[in-house]
């Protein structure tokens, strides 16, 4: 089928970046979070952008991702059940596994906490989903089988550049096809004028459930991949509000309802913190003190940059354009 | 009643103490062309929002092609083929007019369980309905499938809905705009795609709520035509508020007139232009020069 044609050449570059890059430590290690936080931008902008409901707790359902993903490698890990296939086949199947689980747990979850707050208008989807993030951090401090304060260690560390990759290509191909369908065009009909396109026959309250669900579910995906190279995940800093911030930011630096401005602002604003700390330590030199001393100075630069891009630039690097849209053959009218 | 597309019993609605609107009757026949007049604030577009579902009368009943529709929700109200625009436009207005139509176009797609069958399930009692919402949703999640997958049959379904969007646009004499985005036409234009976009879903009666006012007389009188030859082509049973006069008298075949709410007089246009009830709701009582 042609329209699965993306996704062979997809595994085929992928396993072949794969291998070209497995000897520098350093930059999988920085592919890795890139590639989470594209999933994690690219599905906040499903519910964000194109549909208008704005969410602010997207860290929240990756926390319930990445604890339940993990806590199901743990376990399969000590059962070892598929012990007749090769180790590698066994774990990726295991890991696949634990990621499905930990997304459709997400996904669940949006579909309790959107269906009562996006029947209503306006923001209360955010302040719900704020509250949601602070609730899932609660819970997993206070069960015992999530591991408490300390959260979960030794999660087995099944994530590779393949796999984080697969998902950013999945999540994007998600993105694109959903809006070249009803389905998409319904959602941004919903951004535009509510209203209006409930008079039109959309049935808002289903589409913006599903919007939020399917946001949910990547959310997930993107938490157990993010448990799974981690290795230890705490219901601390990388699942606070803080970071649920951190994509919104990521999201509206690219353009609201643009694919491609998430993809390019998170990787951006997920290299550009590393890439000030090299910076850094290369001007402070040998001085420890002083190289330190200046690395401090990487969140009010990060902070200044997005004020300067909001002035100059509200809608985003992109607006709602799309790279793809370049490439779109003109039709004749 | 019973082959009336649009019937309204005895409508009315307060908010709070507020009688908005009382006792309203109207019936709406394929082919039928009927105006509804009054001052400002009488009610008018209320009457609008309660037939498309936006509010919910306070008493009366609303029936679209024989079904009763009080409580449903506007797009559960437009599938049955009630169709509206907006007076203060609301277009999608960041979308091209292209867009804007294929968002009404309904794809004709042959689904995996026969939709009036699921729909009666829907509507019948308890069991029953639980068993069409289960068929509905795996209906809808096929379909996200066939979207994300792009099947051929989706692709053709696609081509469908942008065939016809465009021919609704080069009916209303749009087509030199189809990429345009709707917030950059003039106003005249705007009001036009409102009108094609509500065409997209197939209606059976179309509200159109002010649909000449911004537009210049030359646009308007184009605009008369327009409707007329619409109702033709389309088959439509249409109802238009309007508040000029020389427009509403010159296509409607029938006009109900409001006045803070109550209907007071119902008839051809030319008896209702000379009804002392009227004269008196426009332009005040006991004409001083007279």
């Amino acid at each position: 089928m042609k329209s699965l044609a993306p996704v062979a050449i997809a595994i085929a570059v992928l396993a072949f970046l794969q291998a070209a890059t497995a000897s520098s430590e350093y930059f999988v290690y920085l592919s890795l979070l890139v590639g989470v936080n594209v999933v994690l931008a690219v599905s906040l902008n499903v519910i964000n952008g194109m549909t208008g409901q704005f969410s602010i707790g997207h860290a929240g359902f990756m926390a319930v991702g990445a604890f339940s993903s993990a806590l199901v490698s743990q376990q399969l890990d000590q059962y070892q059940l598929l012990g007749f296939l090769p180790a590698g086949v066994g774990r990726q199947l295991f890991f696949f596994l634990s990621l499905a689980i930990g997304g459709s747990l997400a996904g669940l979850c949006g579909f309790i906490v959107g269906l009562p707050s996006l029947r209503l208008r306006g923001d209360y989807l955010a302040i719900v989903t704020l509250g949601f993030g602070e609730i899932i951090l609660v819970v997993v401090r206070n069960s015992p089988t999530l591991g408490g304060a300390l959260g979960l260690s030794d999660t087995p560390q099944h994530t590779t550049f393949f796999s984080v990759w697969f998902a950013v290509f999945v999540v994007i191909l998600f993105a694109r096809r959903l809006l070249a369908s009803p389905h998409g065009r319904n959602l941004v009909a919903i951004r535009e004028d509510e209203v209006a396109a409930e008079a039109m026959g959309v049935d808002t309250t289903s589409y913006k459930v599903r919007a939020f669900v399917v946001s949910s579910f990547f959310a997930g995906v993107a938490g157990g991949l993010f448990a799974h190279f981690q290795s230890i995940i705490t219901p601390g800093d990388s699942f606070s509000f803080v970071k649920s911030m951190e994509i919104v930011v990521m999201i509206v630096a690219g353009g609201l309802g643009s694919t491609t401005g998430a993809v390019v602002a998170a990787v951006v604003l997920t290299l550009l913190p590393e890439a000030m700390r090299a910076v850094f330590i290369t001007v402070g030199g040998s001085n420890a003190a002083l190289a330190q001393s200046i690395d401090q100075l990487r969140k009010p630069i990060f902070g200044l940059l997005l004020v300067v891009m909001m002035l100059t630039r509200p809608q985003g690097l992109f607006g709602t354009h799309e790279a793809w849209d370049l490439f779109k053959r003109k039709k004749p009218t | 009643m019973s082959d009336a597309l649009l019937h309204a019993k005895k409508v009315s609605i307060r908010f709070g103490g507020l009688k908005a609107l009382s006792e309203f009757e109207l019936e709406i026949r394929k082919g039928d062309l009927k105006g509804l007049i009054g001052p400002n604030g009488a009610g008018k577009t209320t009457a609008f929002n309660v037939l498309t579902g936006v509010y919910l009368p306070s008493e009366g009943e609303v029936f679209v092609c024989g079904q009763k529709v009080n409580g449903r929700r506007p797009h559960q109200i437009n599938r049955l083929g009630l169709a509206r625009t907006f007076q203060n436009i609301r277009l999608f207005k960041e979308l091209t007019a292209l867009d804007n139509v294929r968002i009404a176009v309904l794809p004709e797609r042959t689904p995996l369980f026969e939709r009036t069958r699921v729909e009666a399930l829907c509507r019948g009692p308890y069991p029953g309905r639980a068993v069409g919402s289960a068929l509905d949703a795996i209906d809808n999640y096929r379909d996200w499938w066939r979207a994300l997958l792009r099947t051929n049959g989706f692709l053709r379904e696609e081509e469908g809905i942008e065939r016809r969007a465009r021919e609704l646009l080069e009916v209303m004499g749009l087509s030199h705009r189809v990429d345009e985005l709707a917030r950059n036409l003039p106003y005249g234009e705007q009001r036009r795609l409102e009108i094609a976009r509500a065409l997209g879903t197939r209606p059976k009666v179309l509200l159109l709520d002010e649909p000449a006012a911004g537009m210049n007389t030359r646009e308007k009188a184009d605009l008369m035509v327009l409707i007329r030859e619409l109702r033709t082509r389309f088959e439509l049973g249409i109802l238009v508020i309007e508040h000029d006069m020389k427009l509403v008298m010159g296509i409607c075949e029938h006009l109900t007139v409001l006045d803070h709410g109550e209907t007071i007089a119902r008839g051809e246009p030319a008896a209702v232009r000379t009804d002392p009830k009227v004269v008196e709701a426009y332009l005040g009582e006991a004409p001083a020069h007279a």
